[in-house]
């Protein structure tokens, strides 16, 4: 009893922090840069739909999209947080993202090596540096901070995946790489293959 | 009668001498002020806030070029205009500059003795539908109910779609933009049809205006730029340019935020666009700093775009094909150099 009502308020602190943070970090698309806030992952914690419901801004939606690349590529702006499906005809699915700190590391070309539904997770040693009191090993389930799947990029650490904090979308955070909310993770994972071809842009550097 | 004759033609001889002569850059310079004709309140490109000052897409486009002109973006006359007022207030002097959601068209340059200095704003017809039809392109639209102003060319442009694509739309066309929004809003009909900049206005008007969505279709063009007189070479680069000056710091990461990064940057076309390499600004009349001066104040386009219509905005617009053309959009600007 005890243990349940101090994780409800650390869910709520951390809700709170987090609701600040989203406030100043939504970027506005041009603007750019990558102030990556530190929000400590939430291990165990199920957020309720209300909170998976994300700003309309950041909805899957189809959007106008001109490109010279294929139907089926998925092509990563982390400047805009966005992730767009190319469908052709001018048009791609956009999905809001939240960028990890490994997601602003690289950009080019890359192919989904591997898909999983509700993958485990072993946090990064670099990770639990940050992050002590992380367990060293979770095993895939809501609650996880993996969320519902995880499209593996090449032999890299780069990966898109769901989340357990939905109201991270939008934001540069501490750790991951490319998150989505779970809804529109699953959705992505029933459209893509394996092979699919991942284009990763940053913003052009000064 | 021939007297009169003669005192046309000197008038005309006379006119023609001072179009020559034009140098609208100049008289800025020595007024010290910036007229830019605006729209009297359209939500987004131009209106007054709560304390009186001008905002808006087509304000901050006036700012840009008081900032680059004056070193000042603050020096502005606004000049609040009709649709029936704006080209004549241009044309006999009145304003240096329109910036005024006015589409660039033939008539208007070849007739009216116009130029548009370049496309700020995209826009274009679309349609507005309910999420929960959960459609992705009007070529999905089918059979639906589509709700229009009746009258416009909005009504003419769905039908040529509608026949060229094989769909079978039923048109209801409605007197009022009022009556087109109530008749969505009770479910009489599946879409609503107009200009996209119109579309995201009419969405604030629904009960639940994030359950709707825009079509990623543009079906007609209707480029939006800013507008100043023929025969004044030197100002239509100043107000193209400055436009340019936009997209271009955008496109090189440049911003309000990185401004100083930019200035101590060793990439060369950075250094050309801020000034610290190169005389660009000079060879346009201005400054070195000319384009530091419009970022400085205004930020770059997507700043501009953001902060008045786009999806933080009020508006909620997405960038859409008003994205730059790096990364999906049609936006392209000359480079500086």
């Amino acid at each position: 009893m005890r243990l349940s009502v101090f994780g409800i308020a650390l869910a709520v602190m951390a809700g709170l922090s987090l609701s600040a943070a989203n406030a100043q970090m939504r970027p506005s698309a041009a603007v750019g840069g990558s102030g990556i806030v530190d929000v400590p992952e939430k291990p165990g914690y199920v957020p309720s739909p209300e909170e998976e419901q994300l700003d309309p801004a950041f909805r899957r939606q189809p959007v106008y999209f001109r490109t010279t690349e294929p139907p089926g590529t998925i092509i990563i702006h982390t400047d805009e947080r966005f992730l767009y499906l190319v469908m052709g005809d001018n048009r791609a699915l956009r999905y809001g993202i939240g960028v990890g700190r490994d997601g602003f590391q690289w950009s080019g070309l890359q192919k989904v090596s591997r898909k999983a539904e509700w993958p485990d997770w072993t946090p990064p040693p670099e990770m639990i540096e940050r992050q002590p009191y992380l367990p060293r090993f979770m095993a895939g389930g809501p609650g996880n901070p993996m969320g519902a799947a995880a499209l593996y990029l090449g032999q890299t650490v780069y990966r898109i995946h769901g989340t357990n904090m939905p109201n991270t979308i939008g934001m540069a955070v501490s750790s991951g790489c490319f998150r989505l909310v779970n809804s529109d993770v699953a959705d992505l994972f029933s459209r893509v293959p394996v092979g699919t071809k991942v284009i990763i842009r940053q913003a052009p550097a000064l | 009668m021939k007297k009169f004759a003669f005192a046309l033609a000197a008038a005309g001889a006379l006119l023609s001498a001072s179009l020559a002569q034009a140098d609208t850059l100049s008289e800025v310079k020595a007024r010290g002020t910036l007229k830019c004709g605006v729209n009297q309140g359209l939500d987004g490109f131009s209106a007054k806030d709560d304390k009186g000052q001008w905002t808006g897409f087509d304000v901050d486009l006036c700012r840009a070029v008081a900032a680059a002109v004056l070193g000042d973006a603050g020096k502005v006359e606004y000049v609040p205009l009709s649709a029936e007022a704006r080209f004549p207030a241009l044309q006999k002097g009145e304003i240096d500059l329109l910036s005024r959601n006015s589409t660039w068209t033939l008539s208007r340059e070849a007739d009216l003795k116009l130029i548009f200095a370049g496309v700020s704003y995209y826009d274009g017809q679309g349609f507005l539908v309910p999420i929960a039809r959960n459609i992705n392109g009007a070529l999905e639209l089918g059979s639906a109910k589509v709700c229009v102003q009746a009258g416009t060319t909005s009504v003419l442009n769905a039908r040529d779609y509608a026949r060229q694509n094989n769909l079978q739309l039923e048109m209801i066309e409605l007197p009022s933009v009022d009556e087109v929004v109530k008749s969505y809003a009770d479910g009489k009909c599946d879409v609503i049809t107009t200009d996209v900049s119109q579309l995201y206005a009419l969405r604030l008007k629904l009960p639940k205006p994030a359950d709707h969505i825009v079509l990623p279709d543009v079906i007609s063009k209707e480029p939006l730029g800013p507008v100043v007189r023929q025969g004044d070479d030197r100002w239509l680069n100043v107000v193209k340019w400055s436009l340019y000056a936009l997209l271009n710091a955008e496109e090189l990461g440049i911003s309000t935020a990185t401004l100083d990064q930019a200035l101590a940057s060793e990439k060369p076309d950075v250094k050309r666009f801020v000034g610290t390499e190169g005389n660009y600004g000079e060879q346009l009349g201005l400054g070195k700093d000319w384009a530091v001066l419009i970022v400085k104040s205004v930020g770059n386009y997507g700043e501009v775009f953001e902060r008045n219509i786009g999806a933080t905005s009020k508006l909620g617009i997405p960038r859409g094909i008003n994205q730059l053309w790096s990364v999906g959009g049609i936006q392209y600007a000359p480079p500086i150099r």
